[in-house]
């Protein structure tokens, strides 16, 4: 099974933390939105696998956009 | 003689700039990039540039396309406002090079004055007190612990050409040296491409009190006042004022002598503010100096009745100052309320669009300074800064009054913003009394906040 993790908030992506094969955990920072100046976290809703970044430094992002899709157990 | 102005910033500040050419008889041509494609305050401008994508980087710090906008208007100056590229010497020289006038202190001083530690070295030269430290660029930790030896710990490590706070790092005790030394270096690297570190003492209790001068080209200097803006959270002020509550006229006049020394030590012109740091036993030291029109420029305007950004305007047209310090009096007392759209309790980001808008009624008291309309955009990409109330009275409780008045008049719907904050703050007893301190908030914070009863009312019917 794969799960998306999409923007929370819209802004730029001031980075990416995880690469594809890398095991996440609920909770783990996956990538990083700047909105108005202020960094603000994206976590792995799941447990898994990193499978796939859709997304690199200075995208734009709105909600919902998809960001990293983690392979689950 | 200056006859366009290109206003290379966004939002609120472009429509000060705009209002202060329209004054002077200037066009004013404005710059937008696709996020702010519709934004009110390139259609208050007489023209508007696209410079880019919605990323800054791609737009509003974007050097190349800022020239180009330059020559495609005609442009004979450049307003560069605050924040983005406003104290960017490689900026100014290229509005240089390309042959109009940065409105600003010439990139060559810029260029200067970025370096923390030549400022030192003016400030020691023209006799201005600098916090004990370095005043040359410290190469190795040895160095830093040589100056622990003169001066009492904690320090505080900076970085020479850094800002916005970042980079500077506490040590306590001698011990932690090295490791804070290898840091501060590897941030300044990071975010600003030079790792040059100097060390200072760090001052218990401080407050930030700051000068507003104006220096012409002839080397005249007057100052309009000072600003206190020590209620900050994370180093973003919140609310400012002028006159200060704890600098007493004596202290007025020193720190009126000590930013005309620096003005003149530096070869400065234009408009441009002076930071001191005052200490919990009441002595004042240089901080830094900001070489740019300031966000909280509108309550010094409010006290001494000039026109600061006019003024930047003739300075650059190559105009003299027509009064001299003596003509300078500070009436009555201001008081600046920035919002910004985030929410109250927790400060996250709030874009989005304007969905409803009543702003408060101004006149003699009030005074708004906005680019915001009812269909317009907060775009998530920019300052979250959306408009600054500012009040004036005789005195600084009447000032209180009027901007807690007129802030809770002020409503918007679409975006959260921070207007509870404000008048949570206007409304403690800590505020009033003037016990401001740069932990105010943490302590204001501290118990849980009814935030309904700071929030504006909703008064505008159904249309």
């Amino acid at each position: 099974m794969n799960a998306t993790i999409a923007a929370h908030m819209p802004g730029l992506v001031a980075r990416v933390v995880v690469e594809p094969g890398q095991s996440v955990a609920k909770g783990d920072e996956v990538a990083v939105i700047n909105c108005m100046k202020a960094e603000l976290s994206v976590e792995s809703h799941v447990d898994g696998t990193v499978k796939e970044i859709l997304v690199k430094e200075w995208d734009e992002m709105e909600v919902g956009v998809p960001m990293v899709v983690v392979e689950t157990a | 003689m200056i006859s366009k102005v290109l206003i290379a910033n966004r939002g609120e500040i472009v429509r000060r700039v705009v209002r202060a050419c329209g004054d002077l008889g200037l066009r004013a041509a404005a710059v937008y990039s696709d996020a702010d494609a519709d934004a009110s305050y390139t259609r208050q401008a007489d023209e508007a540039y696209r410079i880019g994508e919605a990323n800054p980087v791609k737009s509003y710090l974007n050097i190349e396309a800022l020239v180009g906008a330059i020559k495609e208007s005609g442009a004979d100056a450049v307003h560069p406002g605050y924040g983005f590229l406003s104290e960017n010497a490689d900026f100014a020289e290229a509005v240089e090079s390309a042959g109009a006038i940065w409105i600003g202190p010439p990139s060559t001083i810029l260029r200067a004055i970025e370096s923390k530690c030549y400022c030192r070295q003016i400030a020691t030269k023209v006799g201005v007190p600098v916090v004990p430290g370095s005043t040359e660029v410290l190469t190795t930790p040895d160095e830093v612990r040589e100056i622990g030896h003169r001066v009492n710990y904690p320090l505080l490590l900076k970085l020479d050409r850094g800002g916005g706070g970042k980079g500077i790092e506490k040590v306590e005790e001698p011990g932690q040296i090295d490791e804070v030394f290898d840091r501060v270096r590897r941030i300044g690297t990071m975010a600003f491409g030079n790792a040059d570190i100097y060390v200072e003492m760090a001052i218990t209790e401080p407050r930030h009190i700051e000068v507003q001068f104006l220096a012409d080209r002839r080397g005249n200097v007057v100052c309009l006042g000072e600003r206190e803006c020590s209620i900050q959270r994370r180093h973003q002020k919140i609310i400012e004022e002028s006159p200060s509550p704890v600098v007493t006229p004596v202290q007025r006049e020193q720190l009126t002598d000590y930013a005309t020394k620096l003005a003149q030590g530096m070869g400065y012109v234009g408009a441009g503010t002076m930071e001191f740091l005052r200490s919990g036993t009441g002595n004042f030291y240089f901080m830094e100096v900001n070489a740019r029109l300031q966000v909280e420029h509108p309550v010094s305007e409010f006290v001494t009745g000039h026109d600061i950004v006019q003024w930047q305007l003739r300075i650059a047209d190559g105009e003299s100052l027509t009064f001299t310090q003596d003509d300078v009096r500070l009436t009555g007392h201001s008081i600046e309320a920035r919002c910004y759209a985030e929410e109250p309790g927790t400060f996250r980001p709030s874009p989005g669009t304007i969905k409803g808008l009543h702003l408060p009624t101004m006149g003699r008291h009030v005074r708004i300074d906005h680019a915001l309309e009812v269909g317009g955009a907060v775009p998530p990409y920019y300052d979250p800064l959306i408009a600054k109330v500012i009040s004036w009275d005789t005195d600084r409780a009447g000032a209180i009054e009027y901007l807690k008045q007129a802030l809770s008049e002020f409503w918007v719907e679409g975006v959260a913003t921070t207007v509870p904050v404000n008048l949570l703050i206007l409304s403690s007893e800590a505020y009033v009394s003037a016990r401001l301190h740069t932990a105010f908030l943490d302590e204001l914070f501290a118990q849980e906040v009814a935030w309904d009863a700071y929030t504006p009312k909703r008064f505008v019917s159904d249309s």
